[in-house]
């Protein structure tokens, strides 16, 4: 891991200030609503990181750097590779080195923000890598991981995705992909029709055009909500879809912009190509990102948490991604259980739900590989709900009348204006106003705005990241901790001893999944028995001790393998000839080394 | 004349130098022995030295074992970064212990480059040696079959990497077979050949007497021999589709060889490949790819889970039909969004197609009679075993599924299968019977109605006679026993039986025949009594690596003159869209149709059923061009989508012009050419 040097950035600085001035000269345009950027405004970034703001792509590596400069005896940066638009994708590994080495510690992984536009996942890894870093010393918990555990930290894992969602016009939800271009409509041409902000507000709203023969109506109470018509009413409106034109003349609108390869369905467990599912790329680690931050991990076998954070929705999900992917075995299922749990009550309404279950199918999922090619416990963070935009007074319930998939919830669009109008200002909400489309004609553009709807406000945002951060350190406190004891020596005949030795755990996690046991993705555990002037003459797994029943191992008795349970014990024996010096040593992939020195 | 000396030397220096740099001997002259991963490099780099025009030598990856992959592009566009030219990807030997397979694809490309016919209108990637790193196993001692590369592989997740291999104990630079006697010996000695092993029948009262084993010692102490030998990734099988994980050969995730991943890579940036081929196990020119397997879904019948069926409006007590979901997803979705298959098959969660197209079969069935055809014109027939099937996680299998082309593949030899004694067959299948009276049945007669039953397997316990009398006596009938026999387990395609305990196994018997006859007995090392330091006295001997795949090299020339010209064959029947007609008919006031016929003049659809379905060759595209009209109805660029081998399709335009103008009609497409014409409309 090299340490990096950090050049003052004079450039973020102007560029932050002229930025502000465009804004503050741009007539008619309400500045919060303008880009993601007016939530990122502030060019200071300070040690201990604020978050009542969001971070841009820029201003997210500075906070890193900074993290770094400020702690640099507990963390190390680097940089894990490149996006397909050459930007660098940023890791931030916090540990303290004095006790040992980052390998030889159970590790935490952790990113965010792999869809380009969920950018608060981001700023939770941020929040967590802060925190760590600035409690350290002071609260006796958080010292304590940083000394047994290390965060492999990635906050920003689509920074393309992250960049041009900053600063190009959106909706809440695109830029979620890897700028790799698909010929999504299948004409022959990639990336040529993006939506357009035709009102250079930086959003991508919605356009509606009044016609007498629309299906859509204005609802009385508040006619910035559509209301479908029913059979016999008269409608008013027309929705013509998301604000654009039809750049490539094809008689389609906004329908073939970046991508789309979803760099969550790119990854080398269970892939699947795109007919199978959309998004997927051509091959597994498609992306130069998402292909380095893979070897990134690969070459951190000792990883056995990984959280990945997303909006939105308020879940925490487990795999499989598929219902083939196989249900994890009882043991796996009472630790994602106890960990998943334990989040749901760390972070208020959010609930721990399986994937293919409870959601949809994913093949080559980030998580399908952490959990089933790098042997971790691996959970999904879906962070913020739209429900918590509330309002209403304490004790009422939630407003709704019948909502689905493809229904309206007329009543809930009312609450949420009301929100954006009394609680933020009217910050999330883009008024509708008249245009003069090309091909339409008059028109209105408006609707909610691209920070609206999957993202906490900066005011609620800290409250959410702190609780997020918190479930991650309540998994990460779960990660195995292996005691070894000699409990019985005992001297049988001339100088041929038995041994027996305990290994507890007195964590929730195991040495290894039982998925990557069953598997067979890596060795076991090892135990190994050694000294120059001894033989091993026999050895295995007590299985019980009052009964002297020990399974032996028939061949090399002197290497056992061993898998150590949560919150359990396992048992060895070893008849031991011979005299002097000797070592029982235990080697875990992901539980770190003990050594027991004894004489016989 | 000064001029010409001046030129000359050069050029002799030149050819001279080439000589001496690459050590190049055509690959034809040199058949006493297969070449090498580096003797096909020098013979690549030598064949493009002397053609480069029409070729050129790229680098495709470095093997872990630091051998490199190369690729010979073969064509008139090996200069232009755009191609235009329909390409056929052809590689060689993935699995690695096919000699001949790479010796097919380095002679291919020499054949190419002999007759610029082969290349006028295609370009040609060779890859003869996917897997170099497995190759050199067969040229190096001892001799075993190796078909991974030489990435680490803790094959037995112990505490060490590739620490137990196989050892020559004998020292005859072959790694075969050890046999001990042993209480727990599951093997016994095949009667008529007590040359080969098959396994006891303890149901039928026979004893195991011999355990087998690899040749090779139990080099780390742990009881098991040869069970972590050096080596990783098969290349072969490093494939995405129904890519095998935790398999020790198939590599962590599909693409993680770097010889697998750039082949993924390559294939990918260049979309102008219409066809691959490859040389090694299977035969698709032979056998198509296989159908009828079981999957997770039959996309007939799909259900629908509750939740969603409510959504739908749809039965949750029913089965539906891909189509039927559409229909009904279709109305709940926004405007503009058009429901295809892969959005239903990602939101239930329908997973990766597992059997060939229908459509596809047919032109597979089709190519491979013309390809049994072929030959017998060449006085080639013999009956051989079947070719290996594609094995999954397989370059033919992702060609097909995943890059959508037509993929062939050749296997090219396989042990002669010996001449079987033709007994006259019944001529009777069970469906046959199933509608025969009793008094038809009967009247079949006892030698007919025998042969059936030994065809049908029935045991032997059971006569002919026996069965006579009980279908007289009314306790059966010809249905109920067409029921019984159906039930019977079959024999194999080869011949071989039901239960292949009882003989040798076909293959090994047709090997250590054609080892006597053909080899003089070299195939075949002859058990031999050997102390081992930690098995005791057992026997070592079996057949010699790469005798059942590979033959003798002096007999590859005939091989590589009767099999490659059908390569040349295939590539004809390439898809090949064109202008067939256009058309105007004046409507009055200055407005015109214009109508364009679509042409697919050739055998094979453009693309594929499978490429269809996966949405993955690149389109073909209809542009108009021109001045001083307007278009009414219809878009300047329309997109085709598909046509099937022999099939047209009609493209129409509403035109509006006042005055004469021309319009430039042009169709292109990436794999399967590209056509233009001038229509004049208008006055």
């Amino acid at each position: 891991m090299k340490k990096i040097h950090i050049p003052q950035n004079s450039r973020f600085f102007a560029y932050s200030t002229l930025f502000i001035i465009a804004l503050s000269t741009a007539p008619g345009i309400f500045p919060g609503l303008s880009t993601g950027k007016a939530f990122a405004a502030d060019p200071q970034i300070t040690i201990p990181l604020r978050f009542d703001r969001y971070y841009d792509y820029e201003q997210l590596v500075e906070a890193m750097q900074k993290l770094h400069e400020a702690f640099p005896e507990l963390s190390e940066i680097e940089v894990v590779g490149k996006s397909e638009e050459q930007r660098e994708i940023w890791a931030i590994t916090i540990h303290n080195p004095e006790t040992g080495d980052h390998s030889e510690k159970p590790g935490v992984y952790v990113d965010g923000n792999i869809h380009g536009n969920e950018i608060q996942a981001g700023e939770v890894c941020l929040y967590l890598a802060n925190m760590l870093l600035t409690k350290y010393g002071q609260n006796e918990k958080i010292t304590e991981l940083v000394d047994k555990n290390v965060f492999y930290i990635i906050p920003c894992v689509n920074v393309d995705g992250r960049y041009h969602f900053f600063n190009d016009p959106n909706t809440p939800s695109t830029n979620r992909g890897l700028r790799i271009p698909v010929d999504d409509d299948r004409d022959g041409l990639f990336d040529e029709d993006f939506p357009d902000d035709m009102d250079g507000d930086g959003n991508i709203c919605q356009m509606r055009k009044k016609d007498p023969n629309g299906n859509y109506r204005l609802d009385p109470e508040d006619p910035r909500v559509m209301v479908r018509v029913r059979p016999g009413e008269q409608g008013a409106y027309t929705l013509l879809g998301q604000e654009g034109i039809d750049n490539d003349g094809d008689g389609q609108v906004n329908e073939d912009a970046e991508g789309y390869v979803d760099p969550n369905r790119n990854w080398g467990y269970n892939w699947a190509p795109r007919y199978v599912q959309n998004g997927s790329g051509n091959y597994p680690f498609s992306g130069s990102g998402i292909r380095a931050i893979g070897e990134f991990l690969l070459e951190r076998p000792n990883i056995i948490m990984v959280w990945a954070f997303h909006n939105s929705g308020g879940m925490i999900l487990r795999g499989p991604g598929t219902r083939s992917g196989g249900e994890f075995s009882r043991g796996d299922l009472a630790v994602y259980d106890y960990l998943g749990q334990h989040s749901e009550s760390i972070i208020p309404g959010y609930r721990y739900l399986v994937v293919w279950k409870d959601l949809y199918s994913t093949y080559g999922d980030f998580t399908s590989f952490t959990d089933n090619l790098l042997g971790s416990y691996s959970l999904v963070g879906e962070m913020f709900m739209r429900e918590s935009q509330t309002y209403r007074p304490h004790g009422s319930e939630q407003a709704g009348n019948e909502q689905g998939y493809f229904r309206e919830n007329t009543e809930q669009q009312k609450e949420l204006l009301k929100f954006n109008d009394n609680v933020v200002q009217g910050e999330l909400y883009k008024e509708w106003e008249s245009y003069d489309h090309p091909v339409y004609g008059e028109i209105e553009i408006g609707g909610w705005s691209k920070l609206s709807s999957r993202l906490p406000h900066p005011f609620m945002l800290q409250d959410e990241v702190h609780r997020v951060a918190s479930a991650v350190l309540f998994t990460a406190e779960q990660t195995p901790e292996i005691k070894m004891d000699l409990y019985e020596k005992e001297k049988i005949s001339g100088d041929l001893y038995r041994l027996r030795i305990r290994l507890t755990n007195s964590k929730a996690m195991p040495s290894m999944t039982d998925r990557s046991l069953k598997s067979g993705l890596y060795p076991k555990d090892i135990i190994t028995v050694e000294g120059s002037h001894i033989q091993v003459v026999a050895g295995g797994e007590i299985q019980d001790r009052y009964r002297d029943r020990v399974s032996y191992k028939e061949y090399k008795p002197e290497v056992q393998f061993t898998q150590v349970p949560g919150f359990g014990h396992v048992e060895y024996e070893f008849l031991v000839s011979g005299k002097g010096s000797m070592t029982i040593a235990y080697h875990s992939r992901k539980a770190g080394r003990k050594k027991l020195e004894l004489e016989l | 004349m000064k001029n010409i000396f001046g030129h000359l030397v050069p050029v002799v220096y030149l050819f001279i130098s080439v000589l001496f740099m690459s050590g190049f001997t055509p690959v034809r002259a040199q058949q006493d022995k297969y070449p090498d991963p580096a003797q096909i490099n020098r013979s690549l780099r030598a064949l493009q030295r002397s053609n480069p025009a029409f070729s050129e030598l790229n680098l495709l990856t470095t093997s872990p074992g630091n051998n490199e992959v190369l690729l010979l592009e073969i064509g008139k566009e090996v200069a232009s970064g755009e191609k235009t030219n329909p390409a056929i990807l052809v590689v060689g030997n993935l699995e690695g212990n096919r000699p001949l397979a790479s010796l097919a694809a380095l002679s291919l490309a020499e054949r190419i480059l002999d007759d610029p016919g082969t290349y006028a209108n295609r370009t040609w990637y060779i890859v003869p040696a996917g897997n170099p790193d497995a190759l050199y196993s067969y040229f190096r001692d001892p001799l075993f079959e190796n078909t991974r590369n030489a990435s680490p592989h803790n094959d037995d997740r112990d505490e060490a990497t590739d620490e137990d291999g196989f050892n020559d104990l004998n020292g005859d630079g072959y790694i075969t077979k050890m046999r001990i006697i042993h209480p727990e010996g599951e093997w016994i000695q095949v009667k008529d050949d007590p040359r080969l092993m098959r396994r006891a029948d303890p149901v039928k009262g026979e004893q195991g007497i011999y355990r087998i084993f690899d040749e090779g010692l139990d080099a780390d102490g742990d009881g098991k021999y040869n069970e972590d030998g050096p080596g990783g990734t098969n290349v072969n099988i490093n494939f995405p589709h129904l890519f095998k994980a935790f398999d020790p050969e198939s590599g962590l995730y599909p693409g993680s060889s770097p010889e697998g991943r750039a082949i993924l890579e390559f294939a990918y940036v260049h979309p102008e490949i219409a066809m691959t081929f490859a040389f090694g196990a299977t035969n698709f020119c032979h056998t198509p790819p296989r159908g009828g397997r079981r999957g997770e879904v039959d996309l007939t019948r799909i259900e629908i889970p509750e939740r969603y069926a409510e959504m739908f409006g749809a039965d949750p007590g029913r089965t539906y039909s891909m189509e039927e979901i559409i229909a009904l997803v279709q109305p709940m979705v926004p405007e503009g969004v058009t429901v295809d298959e892969s959005m239903v098959a990602g939101f239930l969660g329908l997973g990766a197609a597992i059997n060939p197209m229908e459509e596809d079969l047919a032109f597979y069935n089709l190519l491979s009679e013309d390809y049994r055809k072929y030959l017998e014109e060449k006085n080639a027939k013999e009956e051989r075993f079947d070719p290996d099937r594609a094995r999954d996680g397989s370059f033919e299998l992702w060609c097909y599924y995943h890059l959508g082309v037509p993929v062939f593949s050749m296997d090219l030899w396989s042990v002669p299968k010996p001449a079987r004694e033709e007994k006259e067959g019944s001529g009777l299948s069970p469906e046959q019977l199933e509608k025969m009276t009793s008094e038809e049945f009967l009247a079949l007669g006892e030698e007919k109605i025998a042969a059936f039953m030994e065809e049908a397997c029935v045991p032997e316990q059971f006569s002919a006679k026996e069965v006579m009398a009980s279908v007289k006596g009314g306790q059966t009938d010809p249905a109920q026993l067409a029921a019984m026999v159906k039930q019977m387990p079959k024999k194999g395609k080869d011949g071989e039986d039901a239960n292949p305990e009882e003989k040798a196994n076909p293959k090994e018997k047709a090997m250590l025949d054609y080892s006597d006859k053909a080899l003089g007995g070299k195939g075949f090392v002859q058990w031999e009594k050997f102390e081992h330091p930690q098995l005791g006295e057992l026997e070592i001997g079996g057949f010699v690596p790469f005798t059942a795949t590979t033959p003798p090299c002096s007999i590859t020339d005939s091989i590589l003159d009767l099999h490659l010209p059908w390569i040349f064959k295939l590539s004809e029947r390439l898809p090949s869209l064109g202008i067939y007609e256009t058309r105007v008919t004046p409507k009055g006031a200055g407005v015109y149709q214009l109508e364009v016929w679509v042409e697919n003049a050739s055998f094979l659809p453009f693309p594929t059923a499978m490429g269809r379905r996966n949405r993955q060759p690149a389109p073909a595209v209809v542009l108009l061009e021109g001045k001083g009209y307007t278009l009414l109805s219809g878009y300047p660029r329309t997109p085709v989508a598909d046509l099937k081998g022999n099939s047209r399709k009609k493209l129409t335009w509403l035109v509006r012009a006042e005055k004469k103008t021309d319009i430039l009609v042009s169709l292109t497409s990436k794999s399967a050419g590209s056509d233009q014409t001038t229509v004049n409309i208008g006055g």
